[in-house]
């Protein structure tokens, strides 16, 4: 009996052990897991949202102005965040942010006018976007002006972009408290100064882009957030964040604390949804085996929705016989794009419907159904690519094309390595071709990054590209008709370079039957909507035509959510799917149940 | 003079002589029914010799795909299943043999030739010429292999199998180079080395017939274990994704069924990923049980008659 006894001692002291350490999940609002989908956790990296794998999480302890709903065509469509609301003139010249009355920092500091004027001053210093100290460079920021506490007026400069609103409402927010340090004194002055020309202003572009590194690498001793949640505690495992008792709509974030697991590819957030332990996990390129094995998990929900980005095949038209129409025009027919899209990316793709530069989605809201319907729609025929090829000049012998002079012809489809749904892309395509008689195959890059480079040095004849990537048109097209095309925007000026030079490796013509696609493009960043709309039609047409690319699936962006211990989800096709689990909590989403 | 096979003289069941090429045919023929498992690994090694010669060759060039049975069961049609691409996994793995196997020899060729050549030298000539070519053997070992791999991977495709086993057979010849070293300079003072030296040998008589026959089941299994090396080496690489896409090169097929099919998450991708795993297991007992043969072979304390 004794021992029995001293075991049950022994097992309650065990239990009220485990229920000190386990305080958390006793917590009224629980924790919510979940995973950061733009980046994994460096348990090393400092506290600093300049970082790029910085320990803060956006939407919930790194805080935006504004969340951009990224919907089909409008770009300016945001959530408040830091600011309340904002207002800005037709041309968007001069941009007025009113912040959220009772926003307030971790350590119960308001937040203010100040605070952003720093954050605007740092981000200077990362320069891109609309703070970039380019003289010249359009939708540039050109005076930033503290009207009260809580108000902020930033004007655009002379080269205007119908960008800048977007551009400053994703301006990230950071104390001042903590980070003005940074900005030495007559940072502002010297920002002016850059702005003009001459030795004087190169000198102070180069003082403030040399602030750059030290902005990156700077590390607060503890994370001082405007967000709903802080970060309480980090490990190479996970990050753990607590609820922010001074956000300013408290009442409205649930979770007590939100754990954020590491990952170090998909295969582990797979096995985290297929073990229910994430709360929601945000697109994760999923096979369908693997999507069936998480479905049965009790309380996994898919959800579905837009995602603005495309999978395309991209030529490098300064190499032949790509330089050639006929020959891409050939290729499209015999690549059975859906097909491809089963092997690839059954369940977070949908085969494209044509090649016109925009996600399927987007383009019927710009080109309307009967503009799309109007485009070729590539549908295979083996004929119709026959005959192409003849009309490039390539001959069959033996069963295989060649090239006009009867050398043969090799096709070389190049992917990172990383990319399993493109590299199962390339390989369908490839064996697509094979069948029909031109030889074909698949070489991987070892790395993204690495893939990139050589692409930019056109190295490769064909390989993948992301493009469609909205809701800005100027965005868009850019992935077809900018630098990677030869047109390159300087100082306000666009030129377009000869291939092979900075980063051209599409290597397309200037002009194709009188129409410049790169100043076309340029134009969408100063157009209004009807003739933003106008110029997407030409483009569409003239992409559908000339492909500089064969669009081959559109992303769906697929999300996990799981029923069981939280409720009010965002459901399929909602503009919030493509924010994160953060701001659905700011918006009064995710309730305990 | 330890020369292990040699029976001059031997005379058969009938009283004939028998050349020594025979007795020796005859005593690997004992040594391998000895052991069923040594027939069995003869019989493994032999299967992917003739899936790395002919087995391409029982295929067509572009292998048939089912587009309606992605990664579809094992089943009579498709004792693997098939891929991503309704391709089967069976197929795969047997026109895939030539690379790998390819690949382990030209490896194994290279780390033995350079490593018995590099250690006979230093371990005979001793001296400065030792000195300097254990330096640059130790040098050698120095060097990581997996992240040079890596690195030479981003300016180097290693589209044909024997640039892999040349890059394979440089950075693995030390060891070998060490251990031969090491074994001439025992042998070197032996009695029979002695006796050649004392009759004005060559050292190419010397090495040719006095040290390297000594040597040969070291040799010879070294070239083996090479070969598994190899095997492992080049397949990690190609599943890191480091190395050019074939989609029946084992490394890829490993990496695809576990990156791209979740094979470690469902099994529906299973197949493809053991079909692989189970050729490289299948490839190494065959080399381990063969090993055992040799040891024998060429080991005349281990021998039983």
């Amino acid at each position: 009996m004794k021992r029995l006894a001293a075991i049950v001692a022994a097992v309650a002291l065990a239990t009220s052990a485990c229920g000190a350490s386990d305080v958390d999940s006793a917590d009224a609002g629980g924790i919510y897991t979940t995973i950061d989908g733009a980046k994994q956790i460096d348990a090393t990296a400092p506290i600093n949202p300049f970082n790029p794998a910085g320990s803060t999480f956006m939407g919930y302890d790194a805080m935006a102005l504004a969340w951009p709903k990224n919907g089909l065509t409008d770009a300016n469509a945001f959530y408040p965040g830091i600011a309340a609301s904002w207002t800005a003139t037709p041309d968007q010249g001069e941009v007025v942010i009113h912040l959220q009355p009772k926003a307030r920092w971790s350590d119960g500091k308001p937040v203010t006018s100040e605070d952003v004027r720093t954050s605007i001053g740092l981000a200077y210093t990362q320069g891109g976007s609309a703070y970039t100290v380019n003289a010249g460079a359009a939708g540039a920021a050109a005076d930033i002006q503290v009207l009260d506490g809580k108000t902020i007026k930033i004007t655009q400069g002379a080269n205007r972009s119908n960008a800048f609103l977007r551009n400053v409402l994703s301006t990230v927010v950071v104390p001042a408290h903590v980070y003005g340090s940074l900005l030495p004194p007559g940072f502002w002055e010297t920002l002016r100064a850059a702005r003009g020309s001459g030795p004087a202003a190169e000198k102070a572009k180069g003082q403030i882009t040399g602030l750059a590194q030290r902005v990156i690498a700077f590390a607060p001793r503890e994370d001082v957030s405007a967000g709903p949640f802080v970060l309480e505690r980090i490990n190479p495992g996970a990050a753990l964040l607590k609820k922010n008792p001074y956000f300013y709509d408290a009442a409205r974030i649930q979770p007590d604390r939100v754990k954020v697991l590491n990952y170090t590819g998909n295969e582990q957030i797979w096995n985290y949804l297929v073990s229910g332990k994430l709360d929601s996990a945000p697109f994760t390129a999923v096979p369908a085996a693997v999507m069936s094995r998480i479905k049965q998990t009790p309380g996994n929900e898919i959800r579905k929705g837009y995602s603005p980005v495309a999978a395309s095949l991209a030529f490098n038209q300064a190499r032949k016989p790509y330089d050639n129409v006929h020959v891409r025009r050939a290729l499209a027919y015999l690549i059975d794009r859906a097909q491809v899209t089963r092997v690839a990316s059954p369940e977070a793709g949908t085969p494209a419907v044509t090649t016109s530069g925009i996600h399927a989605s987007a383009a019927a809201a710009w080109l309307g159904g009967g503009g799309l319907a109007a485009l070729e729609p590539y549908k295979v025929d083996a004929a119709k690519a026959d005959r192409e090829l003849k009309a490039a000049g390539m001959v069959k012998r033996a069963g295989t094309w060649r090239m006009p002079d009867g050398s043969p012809w090799k096709v070389s489809i190049h992917v990172p390595a990383s990319f399993s749904d493109w590299v199962a892309a390339a390989k369908s395509i490839t064996s697509q071709l094979n069948d029909h008689g031109i030889s074909a195959s698949v070489v991987t890059s070892a790395d993204y990054i690495l893939y990139l480079d050589e692409l930019a040095a056109g190295r490769y004849d064909m390989g993948f590209w992301l493009m469609g990537l909205g809701p800005s048109p100027y965005n868009i097209f850019q992935r077809l008709y900018g630098s990677a095309n030869g047109w390159q925007l300087l100082a306000g000026r666009l030129t377009h370079v000869p291939p092979g030079q900075q980063g051209n490796w599409m290597g397309g013509p200037e002009t194709v039957a009188g129409v410049n696609p790169g100043e076309l493009t340029n134009r969408l960043n100063l157009a209004t909507p009807e003739e933003q709309k106008r110029i997407v039609g030409t483009l569409a047409k003239l992409t559908n035509e000339q492909l500089p690319v064969i669009q081959l699936y559109d992303y769906v962006n697929t999300q996990f959510v799981n029923t069981s211990r939280y409720t009010g989800w965002p459901a399929a096709d909602s503009e919030v799917l493509r924010l994160p689990a953060g701001v659905w909590m700011q918006l009064g989403m995710i309730k305990k149940k | 003079m330890t020369l292990t096979i040699s029976l001059p003289g031997r005379r058969d069941e009938r009283g004939g002589r028998v050349s020594p090429r025979r007795a020796f045919w005859r005593g690997v023929g004992r040594v391998l029914r000895r052991k069923r498992g040594r027939v069995v690994g003869v019989a493994i090694l032999a299967l992917f010799a003739a899936m790395a010669t002919v087995g391409p060759l029982l295929y067509p060039a572009n292998l048939p795909r089912d587009d309606n049975a992605l990664y579809a069961a094992p089943s009579l049609a498709h004792p693997f299943g098939t891929d991503f691409e309704g391709t089967d996994v069976l197929a795969l793995v047997v026109t895939g043999a030539r690379y790998v196997i390819l690949t382990g020899l030209a490896t194994a060729i290279i780390t033995v030739a350079l490593g018995t050549t590099l250690g006979l030298l230093a371990g005979l000539h001793r001296g400065r010429w030792d000195t300097v070519l254990m330096r640059i053997t130790d040098l050698q070992l120095t060097i990581p292999g997996l992240p040079l791999l890596l690195v030479l991977s981003t300016v180097w495709k290693f589209e044909s199998p024997l640039e892999m086993g040349l890059v394979l057979g440089l950075l693995g010849w030390g060891g070998v180079a060490r251990a031969v070293r090491s074994q001439t300079l025992s042998l070197r003072e032996r009695g029979f080395v002695e006796a050649a030296r004392g009759l004005g040998l060559s050292s190419t008589h010397i090495v040719g017939r006095e040290l390297l026959p000594s040597m040969a089941p070291y040799i010879a299994m070294n070239v083996l274990i090479a070969v598994t090396g190899a095997i492992y080496a080049q397949v990690g690489l190609f599943f890191l994704g480091v190395l050019p896409f074939e989609s029946n090169n084992w490394g890829v097929m490993l990496n695809l069924a576990v990156f791209g099919g979740g094979a470690l998450t469902t099994p529906a991708a299973l197949p493809y990923l053991l079909a692989p795993l189970l050729a490289i297991l299948l490839l190494t007992l065959g080399i381990v049980l063969v090993v055992d043969a040799m040891d024998e072979i060429f080991n005349p304390r281990l021998r039983e008659d």
